[in-house]
């Protein structure tokens, strides 16, 4: 005869994450570290932006490189000459608090202003997880569809900014960006969206004006 | 597989809360999952029992209880469901107030993923 006890755990597995998000948070804050986190799909153009915007912000900027298995993006990212941690979540679709905690001591913090988190590619799960960092930009192409937004609202819902990019595509695969933006924008209402093509370098500034301005809240 | 991961992690705290308190077999676990959330019930149950063969959770009950989704509308201060429509992916509705179609709401509930209790059996010696 055994005895059985019921027990409450009453454990969220979610708020676990956004405790350890905060100690991140607590950790750029100490470091006058502005973190972004940069989500979107495999292709939208993430490590493009990141080189573009280590070429043109003054900022000193650190790059985490989530990938799931290879090193490319961390090896472009390194060719720039900025400090870069590759980090491989091996089989998850989505990086965690817990994994950029570990990422951070190999991150020169004392020596950047800017540290973009380079997530994995997906719309999907990382919606629910927040890494701790003071903006979170997604990053969708006009050749995904234009009905990519209104397909992934959760990730928009919590998103600080977002940018459509590939523009100048848009005619070549018969997508409506302005449509996107304004799919983000019922989603979202406050949120500041950005047109952009890394190729014509339309948008760019503005992006980087952006970030200025958060940096600055 | 973002399913994985997560099972991993109630897998994880669940045997290390029997452990705790001297279970030798879990008879039942009940969870909630948030209707937001970016998690399939279905392939959560089925990472979990990856997970737990060869525990003492391997033979427990496991119960998923969804949570609906709650939203507050910023403009007109409704509190409530939300509506879904056929027509378009169930999240979208997240977006907009039933009431006054106002889309600055809030998300109140539906993005929980909580382990709620267990029920395990412990031996008389220990219990």
């Amino acid at each position: 005869m055994h005895n059985v006890a019921s027990i409450e755990i009453e454990q969220d597995i979610i708020q676990a994450n956004d405790k350890l998000a905060y100690d991140n948070r607590t950790k750029f804050d100490e470091k006058g570290v502005f973190a972004v986190d940069l989500v979107g799909a495999v292709g939208s153009g993430k490590t493009s932006l990141l080189e573009k915007l280590i070429d043109e912000m003054d900022d000193d900027i650190g790059v985490i490189a989530g990938d799931i298995l290879s090193k490319f993006d961390a090896k472009r990212i390194e060719d720039k000459n900025v400090p870069v941690k590759g980090l491989n979540t091996g089989k998850e679709c989505h990086l965690d608090a817990h994994l950029i905690e570990h990422a951070l001591p190999d991150v020169p913090l004392d020596d950047i202003s800017i540290l973009f988190i380079e997530n994995v590619g997906n719309l999907i799960c990382p919606a629910d997880f927040n890494l701790g960092a003071h903006v979170r930009t997604v990053i969708i192409s006009v050749t995904e569809g234009d009905d990519t937004a209104e397909k992934h609202p959760m990730i928009f819902k919590g998103a600080d900014m977002a940018i459509v990019n590939k523009v100048d595509l848009a005619d070549a695969v018969g997508a409506d960006a302005d449509k996107m933006v304004k799919d983000i924008k019922t989603i979202n209402p406050d949120i500041p969206v950005v047109k952009c093509s890394l190729k014509t370098g339309e948008g760019v500034q503005e992006i980087i004006d952006l970030y200025k301005k958060f940096q600055e809240q | 597989m973002h399913e994985l991961s997560m099972a991993n992690s109630m897998v994880e705290a669940i045997l290390d809360t029997a452990k705790k308190n001297d279970a030798i077999k879990i008879n039942e676990a009940v969870f909630e999952v948030g209707e937001l959330t970016m998690l399939n019930p279905e392939q959560l149950r089925f990472m979990m029992d990856v997970l737990r063969e060869g525990t003492i959770f391997e033979d427990a009950k496991i119960i998923i209880n969804m949570i609906p989704t709650k939203i507050e509308c910023e403009s007109c201060g409704f509190t409530g469901s939300i509506e879904t429509d056929e027509n378009t992916d169930h999240l979208m509705t997240v977006a907009t107030c039933p009431e006054c179609k106002n889309t600055r709401v809030h998300i109140l509930q539906g993005q929980e993923c909580n382990i709620k209790t267990i029920k395990i059996e412990k031996d008389d010696e220990n219990a």
